[in-house]
């Protein structure tokens, strides 16, 4: 096959190709800058505190007079934006918000991302192998996947995790923020998988009839082989779009959860939380609400302009 | 098309049936004394054995599934906390000892709240999804295409915990521009409660039709190039004409399917949207359920969310199945 390449130039893999057309699109190169800078600020948030000279737990507006009204209100315009405190402080606590924001990034991050790597593995496994398989181990997991997928994932998120709680945490103890956290991230990998796994068995159902499977297949290779060394490689594709875009969709569940009272809980700065406490004194205090809402708002559709950018890379049948 | 519908009813009714037996396990067999959780802390020794006895604890967890099943089905009596016997009708979803009422009833109570809240919803979803989609589809590449995907990826990454606060605030409480959002019975005046629902329905209908569009662009741009549509350009077919009877048609069976789970979604319960304008809906009472551990409140608000789920996406699948025999002959 040399010969057709003779010119000098050599064949691009599909790695290098998408890679290509994903530099080409300025759209999804300032998303991939604005991700990036998500997980820089997020991974730096330590360092920049300190820079910065506050932390997310001191209750400044309590322990320096003139910050808070009685009422719990900063006291200066727009949430109390200041010299000191850049984004204002809590009202209530007296937090101040930037650092709060920062170490909520790092929540929001690690929980999305440590789910995601759960979901990626169990989506892949399950999904590759079913698709090779057949028969009966195809039809249960297809039912499988549609009890899970009937489920009201929100709702059962929400109730699952004082379950969790009440089976682990003796009444009156505090459920320590690690075991929060694992719990959360089983919950939604338990739920996040289906989807990637069922795009991924469509795609090894028509992949294993093709003639490099049958070869491999006639040259006697091993049902592993085939289905790690064949197979696997040619479906990482899907597999980036589907993870790419997993992310937002977990942060923004996991900020709902907090919204709605169950998630990760005090003192782990959360943007959810931040929100429902900005929602319970909206009309005094607006600004307080602004930062996480517009935060999540940035990071997702970071996320989603990445994610539609991997897509069009990968896909040269939906770039457009 | 008879065959199919009976396969897809048999499929929808064997997934209901697991999920009840899921929704069960999880939720009875998890926590560590339901009975304590729902008779509360006032409860005495007694009271609690009682509770146990009357929710079925101290029978084994496949004895007390029959006996839900069976309630499901035929209906059963349920003891209250203190030994009253409750009449719960079928399909009985349990007995709430903390709202005191069979949960099919507390359910009922605010369903017309849900079911008003869903429908507007999703007329806005369709007709703002459908339009928004094909618009920037045949004006693709334009201007045009470019200010309507960027407003669908803004309203696909959008949160109602967010834009339900910020619009209540810019067009309700400063401007008095709309109605203040809460719920009047359709019964009490139909121009009242459709004002109360105005932005509940906005925010909540565009949130989700930004998807239904992203979807219905992609979909739209991918039947446009099929061999069908091009011959019938061809042969001198207008282009409006040939998109609305053949590309709209092709594209139609995903937006169906996606309808389905989103109707299905949201007849379930909206939890934030009906959080964020306070309206008393299902889904608040799924949340209320969750934070004051109401289990068979929340095994109930689960297992009717699923039951919509389930049935609009058969819903779905028949229409896909009506508008291309190649998924009914398979």
């Amino acid at each position: 096959m040399a010969e057709v390449h003779s010119r000098g130039r050599p064949s691009r893999g599909p790695f290098a190709t998408a890679a290509r057309a994903f530099r080409r699109d300025r759209t999804g190169m300032a998303a991939l800058v604005a991700v990036l800078l998500c997980g820089l600020l997020a991974l730096a948030a330590p360092l920049l505190a300190a820079a910065y000279g506050k932390n997310p737990t001191t209750h400044y507006g309590q322990d320096e007079p003139g910050l808070l009204s009685a009422e719990g209100l900063p006291v200066l315009p727009n949430g109390g934006i200041s010299g000191e405190h850049w984004f204002g402080i809590e009202p209530g606590l007296g937090r101040d918000v930037l650092t709060q924001l920062l170490y909520g990034m790092r929540t929001s991050l690690l929980v999305a991302l440590a789910s995601v790597a759960v979901i990626a593995v169990v989506g892949v496994v399950l999904g590759v192998t079913v698709g090779y398989l057949s028969g009966l181990a195809d039809r249960a997991f297809t039912f499988v996947c549609n009890v899970l997928l009937a489920f009201p994932t929100l709702l059962l998120l929400l109730a699952l995790s004082p379950v969790i709680q009440t089976r682990f945490v003796d009444p009156g103890e505090n459920e320590p923020a690690w075991m929060q956290f694992t719990s959360l991230i089983l919950v939604f990998a338990a739920f996040g998988w289906v989807p990637l796994a069922m795009v991924l068995r469509t795609a090894v159902r028509s992949l294993r009839e093709r003639e490099f499977v049958e070869a491999a297949r006639a040259l006697g290779a091993s049902r592993r082989h085939i289905v790690l060394r064949e197979l696997l490689p040619n479906v990482w594709a899907p597999v980036l779009v589907h993870v790419t875009l997993a992310v937002p969709g977990i942060v923004t569940a996991e900020a709902a959860l907090s919204f709605l009272g169950v998630g990760i809980n005090e003192p782990v700065p959360d943007w959810g939380r931040m929100i429902s406490r900005g929602s319970e004194v909206f009309y005094d205090d607006p600004t307080y609400m602004v930062f996480p809402g517009v935060a999540i708002l940035v990071f997702v559709l970071a996320f989603n302009l990445l994610g539609d950018a991997v897509r069009d890379a990968l896909d040269p049948r939906t770039a457009r | 098309m008879t065959g199919y519908v009976l396969r897809r009813a048999l499929q929808a009714a064997a997934v209901l049936l697991a999920i009840t037996a899921a929704a069960f396990g999880l939720f009875y067999a998890a926590p560590s004394d339901p009975a304590l959780i729902a008779c509360g802390p006032k409860c005495d020794t007694g009271q609690v054995e009682a509770v146990r006895h009357s929710m079925g604890l101290d029978q084994p967890l496949a004895g007390q599934y029959a006996d839900y099943l069976r309630g499901l089905v035929a209906g059963r009596v349920i003891d209250d906390v203190d030994g009253t016997p409750i009449d719960c009708a079928a399909p009985c979803l349990g007995y709430s000892y903390t709202l005191h009422q069979p949960v099919l009833d507390a359910i009922g109570d605010r369903f017309p709240v849900t079911l008003s809240l869903a429908g507007g919803a999703l007329a806005v979803i369709v007709v703002l999804g459908v339009g928004v989609g094909f618009a920037a589809a045949l004006r693709r590449g334009t201007a045009t295409d470019r200010l309507l995907s960027g407003f669908t990826l803004v309203g696909a990454s959008v949160q109602i915990y967010f834009l339900g606060y910020a619009l209540q605030y810019l067009l309700v409480y400063t401007t008095d521009l709309f109605p203040v959002p809460g719920y009047t019975p359709f019964g009490d005046g139909p121009g009242a409660w459709a004002a109360g629902l105005l932005l509940p329905w906005l925010v909540l209908g565009f949130v989700n039709a930004a998807v239904f569009a992203r979807l219905a662009r992609s979909q739209m741009l991918e039947t446009m190039h099929e061999g069908y549509v091009r011959t019938a350009r061809g042969k001198g077919m207008s282009a409006l004409r040939a998109h609305l009877k053949y590309t709209g048609r092709g594209a139609a069976a995903p937006l169906a399917q996606l309808l389905g789970l989103e109707a299905g979604a949201l007849f379930g319960g909206a939890f934030i949207t009906e959080t964020v304008f306070g309206l008393g809906g299902v889904g608040k009472l799924a949340v209320d359920a969750v934070v004051q551990n109401d289990l068979p409140t929340v095994v109930g608000t689960v297992l009717l969310a699923a039951f919509f789920v389930v049935l609009f996406v058969a819903l779905a699948d028949l229409v896909v199945a009506w508008l291309d025999p190649r998924v009914r002959l398979a």
